[in-house]
């Protein structure tokens, strides 16, 4: 799977992207010219220069550091919210898709109701909920997108469970446990990675939504949506204030989505 | 027609769900409407004054009496009055929602004139320039947020060509800008579904039957797009209730008095009767365009009618 993925140039771009967003992330404080919370009121939308690389927005503040720092912000929580995630979505949909009958059937209708929210509106009514501002954005986000990651996951083990192989299995008196842990989930495995790297990108995009709204993040927070909050206003003057932050999200965003894209086409070569 | 009616039920019991979902999601919210409203009333409330108010917007009951006393009213279109502004909700929301529903409708209409014919092209030339261009430029669309590409059509053609207004959605023509910059990602990725399902389509064995028959190219094309739309119809219908559940960062750009900046302002100043009624309308809307949508390819694909129906159909001829 691996020499597969190396084979493509375009998995190999995204591996080294989603690196590249990790390196930064991990070590933002190295990478940053300036402390990204730093008010300098008499440098108030400077032109680049030395000390600020991409100039200062209309506080006074370093872009480049709360570019750069933007990218730990979004990560540390997109990170542990797809992971959450994908744990109750595998769990769920692979114990009610498996063992089927009346556990699947309640699944189904609540999957329905569940699925009838968009989830940008659940995350949004959710997004105050606890003290801390991070943990409920996470918490809001895992709310409103199980369902939908839960539903794919089901067809995937629907679909495995009926192959030839797992009633041999069976027959040759596996236990029920290990044909779904050893077989079931090792199988799917390459779409659940493809389904997860390319919801991520989704995750990062919603973040830089809220933050975009004022809603969640603490205010001033150095995160990419956040940074075009009041951006109406330097249309005219600084449009490429309004680029940056942008091209951020691009860049992260854009890695997960090519590597999940090459892994699909390497699950499914039959497309093309 | 019995595969719909069955469809109709069950929408009646996923829209009895979605009330109760809402209900549930705004009364798990920490902030008390309550104290919230008093402090808005008596900027420094007493606790008396507190308990007042909560016992008149009837918050001191239990969850159960208010849901239903909330359903009750929610049901004949009476939402009650916002906590904010103390006018009927029902007037609010009607308003804010035509510019929102205009600007919707507006970016369904581009999403599939973007993603028909560039599906349809990529499908065509499988592998070659145009395909890879037509994913790359959706890898791309897909990974930028459909506000920020607000900002970048308003820098390009509001400031640098003046061709449109930055703000307001007074016309059609306001609503251009904003409705484009909504069509674009969701177009990326339709177009990928509508590629694989379209080249599905022209690998399964009624294509080959057909060219066996030796009928013309032309109307082979017609067939597999027949069998490759349904897909895509239910994709836009749910980017329809997408765009409106996620208007609220369009209309922050582009100035738009929509629902969704009526839902932001609801959520900031905690007007949680507010907040539920446009949740409510909003899930409504978003499961009634579903079903429109299954009901669309119900028409176009006879094969999707259950099996049932399909042999009842079959003793009945």
């Amino acid at each position: 799977m691996l020499k597969k993925l190396l084979h493509r140039p375009q998995a190999v771009v995204g591996m080294l992207m989603m690196l590249t967003v990790l390196t930064v992330m991990a070590a933002a404080p190295c990478f940053a010219p300036n402390d990204p919370n730093k008010i300098d009121i008499l440098h108030k939308l400077a032109a680049p220069c030395e000390q600020y690389p991409l100039g200062t927005d209309e506080m006074g503040r370093c872009i480049l550091s709360r570019l750069i720092f933007a990218a730990r912000v979004s990560m540390s929580i997109s990170l542990p919210a797809i992971g959450a995630i994908a744990a109750i979505s595998v769990l769920l949909a692979t114990f009610c898709a498996y063992t089927g009958g009346i556990a699947d059937r309640i699944f189904v209708i609540l999957s329905n109701i569940f699925m009838a929210l968009p989830p940008f509106l659940v995350a949004m009514t959710l997004v105050g909920l606890f003290e801390s501002k991070a943990f409920s954005i996470i918490i809001s986000i895992v709310i409103a997108m199980w369902v939908w990651n839960a539903q794919v996951v089901r067809t995937y083990v629907l679909r495995e469970k009926n192959k030839p192989y797992i009633v041999t299995c069976r027959m040759s008196g596996c236990s029920e446990l290990r044909i779904i842990l050893r077989h079931i989930i090792p199988n799917i495995f390459p779409h659940l990675l493809v389904l997860y790297s390319t919801g991520l990108s989704g995750v990062i995009i919603m973040i830089s939504g809220y933050a975009f709204l004022g809603l969640g993040l603490e205010a001033g927070a150095a995160e990419w949506g956040a940074m075009l909050v009041g951006a109406n206003k330097l249309i005219f003057s600084h449009p490429e204030l309004i680029a940056y932050p942008g091209l951020c999200i691009l860049f992260a965003a854009a890695g997960f989505n090519l590597f999940g894209e090459a892994l699909r086409d390497i699950c499914d070569p039959g497309e093309d | 027609m019995k595969h719909i009616l069955s469809r109709l039920l069950m929408l009646a019991v996923v829209m009895f769900g979605v009330t109760l979902l809402t209900f549930f999601y705004t009364s798990l919210s920490p902030v008390d409407a309550a104290q919230a409203l008093a402090v808005r009333r008596y900027t420094r409330p007493t606790d008396e004054q507190i308990t007042e108010v909560r016992h008149e917007l009837g918050l001191d009951r239990p969850f159960a009496s208010q849901y239903i006393n909330w359903l009750g009213n929610a049901v004949r279109g009476d939402f009650g009055d916002s906590y904010n502004t103390g006018k009927p909700i029902i007037e609010e929301l009607s308003a804010s929602m035509r510019p929102t529903f205009a600007m919707a409708l507006m970016s369904l209409v581009f999403t599939a004139l973007l993603s028909i014919p560039l599906g349809v092209l990529s499908a065509a030339r499988r592998g070659g320039f145009a395909d890879k261009t037509v994913y790359l430029f959706g890898i791309v669309c897909m990974s930028v947020p459909n506000y920020w590409i607000g900002f970048m059509l308003m820098i390009v053609f509001a400031v640098n060509i003046p061709l449109f207004s930055i703000m307001g959605a007074d016309s059609l023509k306001d609503l251009v800008l904003p409705s484009l910059a909504i069509a674009i990602p969701t177009a990326a990725a339709n177009i990928r579904v509508f590629r694989s399902s379209l080249i599905e389509g022209y690998n399964s064995d009624f294509v080959l039957y057909a060219r066996a028959r030796g009928i013309s190219e032309a109307r082979i094309a017609g067939m597999v797009n027949r069998f490759a739309l349904p897909p895509l119809i239910t994709l836009l219908g749910q980017s329809f209730g997408f765009t409106i559940a996620g208007s609220a960062m369009i209309e922050f750009v582009f100035s738009i008095p929509g629902v969704g900046s009526m839902l932001v302002t609801a959520l900031s100043s905690r007007d949680t009767v507010t907040v539920n009624a446009c949740v409510l309308v909003i899930a409504a809307i978003f499961v009634a365009v579903i079903f429109l949508a299954e009901v669309v390819n119900t028409l176009i694909d006879p094969t999707r009618r259950s099996k049932e129906g399909a042999y009842a159909e079959k003793t009945a001829a």
